[in-house]
């Protein structure tokens, strides 16, 4: 009989993070902040005084949640543990590599997916498959 | 490198001084920090020895400033999170590798967060946080 493991979830920290040129895309004029309610959280952002647009986005970068501790200690629960690290792994290193690709590409029109992270790949095939395709150029303009 | 976050040492000691009604303060300031590599967020940095060789930006907007917003919200139990949000405003030319979520007297960090690249910030670019932290017993 496998024994169960108990394990404590403790202090989680999550960060999304938007970096956005300075003048609306719409009008050019220059964005300021905006205080506003998203359900009970006040929060912030940078809009258009004039027509209510944004700046352009350069790129979104944000936090990958680590795969959960394995819950028993089978070899089938062991073995699921170590395909979630190795596809967390592989996202991780897909998201740095995009995160890089759209902020040394501004100015350029690049690809919305690559600036957004949307869609990610959520797998290791698709994190593989993800990586080549942005390592080689005629692929990634395809 | 992937984008990596954590409360700090220094932080939760903070945390524990604030519980014990000990000189502290809450969370109440955020820095960026400068480095010209991707840095890698861990517990042992400090307000004063950020993670790797990354130190806070003194000037260009990413210096030391109050949050926008700090609120409380419910994750699993009712207030267990803590909401952070802020926009950081380049005013000169600058490389943003990540953040540092301090108290109020400037001297303790709680969160260190280091982003997936470093960020080339031109000037008039804003940066949009959206932080929040969990104390979690599930």
């Amino acid at each position: 009989m496998a024994e169960s493991v108990r394990t404590n979830a403790g202090m989680k920290v999550t960060v999304n993070n938007e970096l956005r040129t300075g003048v609306c895309t719409e009008c050019g004029t220059r964005t300021e902040k905006e205080f506003y309610m998203d359900g009970e959280r006040k929060r912030v952002r940078m809009t258009c005084p004039k027509c209510g647009g944004m700046g352009k986005l350069i790129v979104k970068t944000f936090t990958i949640p680590a795969p959960r501790p394995p819950q028993c200690t089978r070899p089938r629960c062991l073995w699921k543990f170590v395909k979630a690290v190795w596809a967390c792994s592989l996202m991780n290193k897909y998201q740095a590599k995009r995160c890089d690709y759209a902020s040394h590409n501004r100015d350029r029109i690049i690809k919305e997916k690559y600036r957004t992270g949307e869609p990610s790949p959520q797998n290791i095939k698709e994190s593989i498959k993800a990586i080549i395709i942005l390592r080689i150029d005629k692929l990634r303009r395809c | 490198m992937a984008q990596t976050q954590t409360w700090t040492d220094t932080g939760i000691a903070e945390l524990i001084n604030l519980l014990r009604e000990e000189l502290a303060t809450g969370m109440e300031s955020i820095v960026g920090l400068e480095m010209a590599t991707v840095c890698t967020a861990v517990v042992g940095s400090t307000f004063a020895d950020p993670a790797d060789t990354a130190t806070h930006h003194a000037d260009g907007g990413l210096a030391i400033q109050a949050i926008d917003t700090v609120g409380v919200t419910t994750v699993n139990t009712t207030n267990d999170t803590i909401t952070f949000d802020h926009v950081l405003t380049a005013t000169a030319d600058n490389n943003l590798a990540g953040i540092h979520v301090c108290n109020n007297d400037d001297d303790v960090a709680f969160i260190e967060c280091c982003f997936a690249s470093v960020l080339p910030m031109t000037d008039t670019d804003t940066c949009t946080i959206d932080g929040q932290s969990t104390l979690d017993q599930a």
